[in-house]
């Protein structure tokens, strides 16, 4: 029998492909990173950094910027990149809309009114708590995440809608009350809004051990339903004939994706736009087969975080520029140009 | 108990939406292996809900669903995944997948997530699609093609799921003339010879009169008429059930009643 051929290439070695991903996102992402070691207030020159990361140094405040002021910043931005790319795709999956961000479905808003409060007591009380922010934040992150669940399920609607509308509502209300606190706050107001809009400076190796665990488990465990988020997207009724429970599925994305950027957000601030951008760009690049899209978005996503928050320390420097800022400046018009390619 | 016979069997199965006005009330009837049958009635008779209680994604108020002795009730949706697969009306995809990635979904429920798919899975992912003329579209983006074209690529998906019961939603709906009757003959033939029972809602009264071994006709959630096309389709249940005085003739070809305004 005459059987007309199509390639036997790519679905069936999609793990390859992801091996290869892995090997040459890593390296493209330690090269970025390396690279960015080089940039910043002080200058130091590239032959320096070299000899100060295969040998180490006698320059002991060279050594200091290098290692505990500018990598840690890299690794943060990269991780926080990854986190926000992998939750955001997985996210626009679950719900059905690519206009989904990882910020979506309210987990944010409640790490900020966490943040806001901690940063309000602070000046009411005098006591310095700026090192217990990340914790008032994932308080605050948890408890919206717990909110948005059951107002999820009181809801009737059994499909994606319902955890839609329920995110957005308690965003809505977190919101408001955050800006009462901006509303009544005098001296505490700069670090409110620097915190709103996402902030890698204060990073350190402490922070990052912290973080570590939770967003690579966490993005793998995301990583591991590629193929049910692949059937949601022929709709909800498709994918329960598919026999995938999509209720299920969505709660356990919800969860999952909720927690890392809660452990995130703790840290860095809400920097925005990354989460919504990337994922779109890593469709644009290699198609939406979550198995590759959410691995790829996650590279591209830590090296994209990476270069705007290089960005936001040296454009205006000394002065620093909120990254939340540069990621929407660079990432809008990048965006704009890719889709006008794709559609040529 | 079931009859033996019976590939596919319902008893007094009663539904209603969040405890509406019942769409589905009472409806008993038992379906042979291998068998066409069509569903035909009117806009909101309850076509598409009936089709959903029987692939299971609809729980009944009241009642079971039988499939081959084991009660639909009791089996996970994995397990039925196996058994039952859908085309649905509805065709649309929100990523624009390749048209060859939608049908290796129809793999799904035999596939591990940490391995992916096996050749196996691959070979008959494309004989449904040489099966259903889809084989070209394999590289094409799935939102890019018209809606026929999609529909073929959806049946070719419920093909590459392997099941025992095909439950098709307007399948014919954008289809040109010439693939209605491909598909159908493809249906009729090819696949009641694989021992493939055929579930369709039909909204055009006489494709479902020429492809259909039996016709069951809905009328406000109940069986107004089950039989042959020459039972179902005459004067007197199309007046109670389409209020409408259609005249009826024989087709030529298939001896089987069209109706014609």
């Amino acid at each position: 029998m005459n059987k007309p051929l199509i390639k036997n290439t790519g679905y069936i070695n999609w793990r390859k492909k992801l091996i290869l991903i892995l090997i040459v996102g890593s390296l493209t992402t330690l090269g970025v990173g390396i690279i960015c070691l080089n940039f910043g207030v002080v200058s130091i020159n590239p032959k320096d950094i070299i000899s100060l990361l295969l040998n180490g140094t006698q320059d002991k405040t060279k050594s200091l910027i290098i290692w505990q002021l500018r990598a840690p910043r890299i690794v943060l931005g990269a991780l926080t990149g990854a986190a926000l790319s992998t939750v955001g795709g997985a996210f626009q999956g679950i719900l059905r809309n690519p206009l989904a961000d990882p910020y979506i479905l309210g987990v944010s808003a409640g790490a900020a009114l966490g943040a806001c409060i901690g940063i309000a007591l602070q000046y009411v009380t005098g006591y310095i708590l700026a090192s217990y922010l990340p914790v008032f934040a994932f308080i605050g992150a948890m408890l919206s995440l717990y909110l948005v669940y059951k107002s999820s399920k009181i809801s009737y609607s059994a499909n994606s809608t319902g955890l839609l509308l329920a995110g957005v509502a308690i965003t809505f209300l977190f919101s408001a009350l955050i800006t009462v606190l901006l509303a009544l706050s005098r001296r505490e107001l700069h670090s409110m809004v620097f915190w709103l809009m996402g902030d890698l400076s204060t990073a350190n190796w402490k922070k990052i051990s912290i973080i570590i665990l939770p967003v690579i488990i966490g993005s793998s465990m995301l990583f591991f339903s590629s193929l049910d988020l692949n059937a949601l997207s022929l709709g909800e009724e498709e994918a329960l004939h598919l026999g995938i429970n999509t209720g299920k599925l969505r709660i356990r994305i919800f969860i999952i994706g909720s927690i890392v950027i809660a452990t995130v957000v703790s840290f860095t601030g809400l920097i925005g736009f990354v989460g919504l951008i990337i994922p779109h760009i890593a469709r644009l690049l290699v198609g939406p087969d979550h198995r590759i899209m959410i691995p790829i978005a996650a590279f591209l996503g830590g090296i994209f975080l990476i270069l705007c928050d290089v960005l936001a320390r040296i454009l205006i420097a000394p002065t620093e520029i909120p990254i939340g800022a540069i990621t929407a400046i660079i990432g809008a018009p990048l965006f704009i140009y890719l889709l006008r390619r794709k559609n040529k | 108990m079931t009859n033996y016979h019976h590939f596919l069997t319902l008893k007094e199965v009663c539904f209603s939406y969040a405890g509406d006005r019942e769409i589905l009330s009472n409806i008993n009837f038992s379906l042979p292996k291998a068998e066409l049958l069509g569903i035909i009635g009117p806009n909101g008779s309850g076509k598409t809900t009936l089709l959903n209680v029987i692939s299971g994604i609809l729980k009944p108020d009241k009642g079971e669903v039988f499939l081959e002795n084991q009660n639909l009730n009791h089996l996970s949706i994995e397990k039925i995944a196996k058994l039952i697969s859908v085309v649905p009306q509805n065709t649309w995809v929100t990523f624009n997948f390749k048209a060859k990635e939608v049908v290796f979904m129809g793999r799904m429920p035999y596939i591990s997530r940490i391995k992916g798919e096996s050749l196996k899975d691959y070979e008959i992912s494309r004989e449904a699609m040489i099966k259903t003329h889809s084989l070209s579209l394999s590289e094409n983006n799935i939102q890019e093609i018209s809606g026929g074209e999609r529909q073929r690529v959806f049946l070719a998906k419920a093909l590459a799921q392997t099941p025992q019961l095909l439950l098709l939603d307007e399948f014919t709906s954008h289809l040109d003339l010439n693939y209605k009757y491909e598909m159908l003959n493809l249906l009729k033939n090819t696949l009641k010879g694989e021992n493939l029972t055929i579930i369709s809602t039909f909204h055009d009264l006489n494709l479902a009169s020429i492809a259909s071994d039996r016709l069951l006709l809905l009328n406000n959630g109940k069986i107004e008429k089950m039989g042959t096309p020459k039972e179902v389709l005459n004067e007197e249940n199309l007046r109670k059930t389409y209020k409408a005085k259609p005249i009826l003739i024989n087709h030529p070809r298939f001896n089987v009643p069209q109706v014609i305004m």
